[in-house]
Formats: C-alpha cells, sequence, structure tokens
C-alpha cells in the first residue's frame, strides 16, 4: 500500500484551511500565519513525493520554499509596523480606501458588542513610615 | 452498515461539508453564538476525513507504529489549524500555529527528513513565532475589535476552501483508484519491494559465502546468492516468472534516472559474469575467492539502495545544494540580503515625518 496519497491528503487540507483562513480572517498577522499554513502543506507535498521517488530534490526545494517564507515573514512584519504606526491597527478592512475603482466597499453592519466592564486592578493605600531616601535620591534632589 | 456509508467519494463530501459548517459556525462574529455545534460539526468532519483517509488509500503504512504517529501528527495539526483560523485571540492563535508546525515536522520525520524538520523547528517555532508574538504584543488592542471579532464573508470562504480540499482530494481519489486499474499515473519505483527482498537474500548469502571455511561450503552458498541476484539484473534467459529489471524498464528507456539504473544493472551483470571467470581461476586459495565474493556483495548491497532516500540526510542535503544548486543558494542568499535592508527602510522613521 503507498502511503504517498495519505500525505498528499493531509497537505491538501492543511493548504485548505489556510486558504479559509486567509479569505476570511481580517487580522493581517492571522491572514500571514494562515499564508505559512498553505506552504506547510505545499512542503508536506514536495516532501511526500522526494520520499516515493528515492530522490533529495524535494527536500531541497523545501529548503528554499523556507529561506523565501523567512523573506517573506521579514517583509510582512515590517509592513504590518508601518500600516499599524499610520492607522493604529491590524484591521485589513481598513486599508480599504486603495481598492481598485469600481469595486464596492464592504461595510460592517452588525455594531460590535459593548465592551465588558473590566474592573480596575485593586490598589493599596498609602501606610506606614516613609522610608529614608537613599544616597542617590538625596544626591539627585 | 449501509454502503453508501462506505463509499469514499460520499464519505469526501461528508467531511467537505461537515468541515464547512463546522468552520463557518466557529468564524468570529460580532454577536455572541454558541460554539458547541461548531466544534461538534469540525470534529464529526475531521474523524469523516480520517474514515476516507481509511476506506480510500487503505492503511497509512505497513508498520502500526508509523500508523499511530501518522494519525497522531496529522489529526493534530488539522486541529490546531481549525484553532488558529477561527481563533478570536490572535495570540492565541499564534500558539495554534506553533503546533501546527510541530505536528507537521512529525509528518517530516515520517517522510524521512529529518534536518528540515530540525530547520523548520528552528526558523518557524524559534523566529517566526517569537517576533509574530513580538508585533502582536506591540499593537495591543482591549475589548472587542473589529479585526478580531469580524470575518470576510464566513460561509463562502470556508465554502471555498473547503470546495478545493474536496475536490484535490477527489482528484487524489481518482488517481488512486487508476492505479489500481493498471493505468498508471504516477511512474512506480523503479526497484519494487520484492526486488529488495531478493537482493537483501543474494547479499546474506555472499555474507555466509565469505565466513564459510570450506571452499564447497562457500561455492554452494556463492551459487545459490548468484542465481537470485541474476534474477534481478540478468538478461532474461533464466525464464523465471520474475522478470529482470531491464525489461521492466525498456518501455521508458529514455528517461535520465532509468538510464543511470540500467547502466548500473549492466555493471553489476558484468561483475557478476567476471567473478565467475575469477573463482574458476583462483583454484583453492580461500583468501583470493573471499575478495572477489566481497566486491560482488558491497555493489549487490549499493544496487539495492537505488531509488532509496540516502542514509546520510544532512551530508545529501548539503552535497546537492552545492553542487547542482549552487546557483540557487546564491540567489537565496542575496534574496534574504535584499528582504533584511528592505525591511530595514520601511520601518525607519523619517526625521521630517516625526519633526
Amino acid at each position: 500500500m503507498i502511503s504517498l496519497w495519505h500525505f498528499l491528503s493531509v497537505g491538501a487540507a492543511l493548504f485548505g484551511l489556510g486558504l479559509v483562513g486567509f479569505l476570511t480572517r481580517r487580522n493581517l498577522i492571522t491572514m500571514f500565519l494562515c499564508a505559512e499554513m498553505m506552504l506547510q502543506g505545499v512542503v508536506l507535498n514536495f516532501l511526500a513525493f522526494g520520499r516515493y521517488h528515492g530522490d533529495l530534490s524535494g527536500q531541497v526545494i523545501s529548503l528554499f520554499i523556507i529561506a523565501v517564507a523567512a523573506c517573506e515573514a521579514g517583509l510582512a512584519l515590517a509592513l504590518f509596523l508601518m500600516l499599524y504606526r499610520r492607522g493604529r491597527t491590524l484591521d485589513s478592512g481598513s486599508w480599504q480606501n486603495v481598492r481598485e475603482a469600481g469595486v464596492p466597499a464592504s461595510i460592517d453592519r452588525e455594531p460590535l458588542p459593548k465592551p465588558e466592564y473590566i474592573e480596575p486592578a485593586p490598589t493599596l493605600p498609602v501606610a506606614g513610615l516613609k522610608p529614608k531616601p537613599t544616597q542617590e535620591e538625596t544626591v539627585r534632589a | 452498515m449501509p454502503t453508501a456509508l462506505q463509499d469514499p467519494l460520499f464519505q469526501l463530501v461528508l467531511a467537505a461539508v461537515l468541515g464547512a459548517l463546522g468552520v463557518m459556525l466557529l468564524l468570529p462574529k460580532p454577536q455572541r453564538q454558541s460554539r458547541t455545534l461548531g466544534v461538534f460539526l469540525a470534529m464529526a468532519g475531521l474523524a469523516v476525513f480520517g474514515a476516507f483517509l481509511y476506506t480510500a488509500f487503505g492503511r497509512p503504512m505497513s508498520d502500526s507504529i508509523a500508523d499511530v504517529l501518522f494519525c497522531i501528527f496529522a489529526a493534530v495539526a488539522l486541529l490546531s489549524g481549525t484553532l488558529l483560523v477561527t481563533q478570536r485571540n490572535p495570540a492565541r492563535g499564534a500558539i495554534a500555529f506553533a503546533f501546527v508546525i510541530l505536528s507537521t515536522c512529525g509528518l517530516f520525520l515520517l517522510l524521512a527528513a529529518p534536518f528540515l524538520m530540525a530547520a523548520t523547528i528552528i526558523i518557524y517555532m524559534g523566529a517566526i513565532i517569537v517576533t509574530f508574538l513580538f508585533v502582536l504584543m506591540l499593537s495591543h488592542v482591549v475589548g472587542p475589535s473589529d479585526e478580531n471579532d469580524r470575518s470576510r464573508e464566513p460561509l463562502l470562504g470556508s465554502l471555498a476552501g473547503f470546495a478545493f480540499i474536496g475536490l484535490i482530494c477527489f482528484t487524489l481519489l481518482q488517481g488512486h483508484t487508476n492505479i489500481a486499474r493498471a493505468e498508471t499515473a504516477l511512474p512506480q519505483p523503479m526497484l519494487t519491494a520484492n526486488d529488495r527482498s531478493l537482493l537483501a537474500e543474494a547479499s546474506a548469502d555472499f555474507d555466509r559465502a565469505i565466513a564459510a571455511e570450506e571452499i564447497a561450503d562457500a561455492f554452494k552458498h556463492y551459487g545459490s546468492g548468484r542465481a537470485k541476484l541474476l534474477l534481478i539484473v540478468g538478461q532474461g534467459e533464466l525464464n523465471s516468472e520474475h522478470p529482470p529489471v531491464r525489461e521492466r524498464l525498456s518501455a521508458m528507456r529514455t528517461e535520465p534516472r532509468t538510464m543511470a539504473l540500467l547502466k548500473q544493472t549492466e555493471g553489476l551483470r558484468v561483475l557478476a559474469n567476471s567473478t565467475d571467470d575469477k573463482l574458476l581461476n583462483a583454484g583453492i586459495d580461500l583468501n583470493q575467492f573471499r575478495y572477489a565474493i566481497k566486491l560482488l556483495r558491497d555493489q549487490t548491497v549499493i544496487y539495492s539502495g537505488n531509488g532509496q532516500l540516502p542514509a546520510r540526510n544532512v551530508a545529501n542535503i548539503g552535497y546537492i545544494l552545492y553542487s547542482e544548486h549552487i546557483l540557487s543558494v546564491e540567489l537565496a542568499g542575496t534574496l534574504l540580503l535584499v528582504a533584511t535592508i528592505g525591511a530595514v527602510t520601511m520601518t525607519q522613521r523619517r526625521k521630517e515625518a516625526t519633526a
């Protein structure tokens, strides 16, 4: 029985899951991680075929895929940081004003839920004697 | 049990539909929804997908430990992949991604790629995940937000993705049944498992001949090993039920790897014949006799490793990288340098912008 098929199916499933995430999620970082998951599915296919044919070329090309993915990660992070600095958000939908002409805008109709009331962290009242200032503090004063 | 449930095509469609519905329900939406149904559907989809793999392609491997490991790694990879796609909190999503990487690395190990496994763990888990978590902390959001609590077109997106998975698996199923019908869609490995076991028996016979104290004994073992070897590399004059390699490969003579194997086969056959001559000339000198058989034994072992991944993974990858792919290595290095420069220039704050 050939086990190649099992690995190919799992690779396809990983690729498809990544595709779903890339299409539906709006956080830039989650989208990027989903793209990386698609790459993992592809690498799995290369390795499975390499194993099947007894050839190391599959592993070598996977190595190059990792190198290119590392470049891509560095560039994507730089891009995300720059976008965050400008818009204060990681939402890919907030950059839709650079879309092509003639494409309708996507408008969110459902309101976001109200943020839950978060109890502030407890603070301690000031009590006891004030400690003597250290030598450094007296010098600085 | 109804036969429709055992039909791989039905199982595939069921798995894709269950998975698509489950992921659609699990994807983040502004209103709070119950996740129980989504979790149930997604798990059921995964289970049916496993059943599909079993009925369509049989058991994953021939030995049970690799079987169990494959099932565990594949299931963990797919489960944490689903978690990454459906998780609201991106930091938790990054942790789920780390689990995807870990389990695919387990699959890499099953595919005889230890170096790639180590490299992936170091690069993805060590470098990429940490830098991503770092950026996530820099851009920390409190409370509900557009990017984490909304998804774009959950129904259409998950349908598209799972239809893709279904189509690919359907194609694989078609290819698999075609091979079963001997309309070969994929080239078979050139040396079959049967060949390998026969070659292993031959080399074991040669070993016995080398270890023998009496020359008559040695001749007996050598003869049986030689007969087995010639079944594989011979010219078919022995008219056995086992067709020799050269006859099986004659259809695809033009392919370079086939040509290399044919050359090796011919070389081994010539060596076997010349060993015969040497042994007849050696007379009663046991040492010359052993030396000639040892040569033949070594060549047989090397030949039987043809078409398999070499045992020394790292050394061989290094050799291939710096001999066949040297230009690509240089290009990859240049690409890394350019990407670094680009990332640095992109994130630099300009003086006039801050002033």
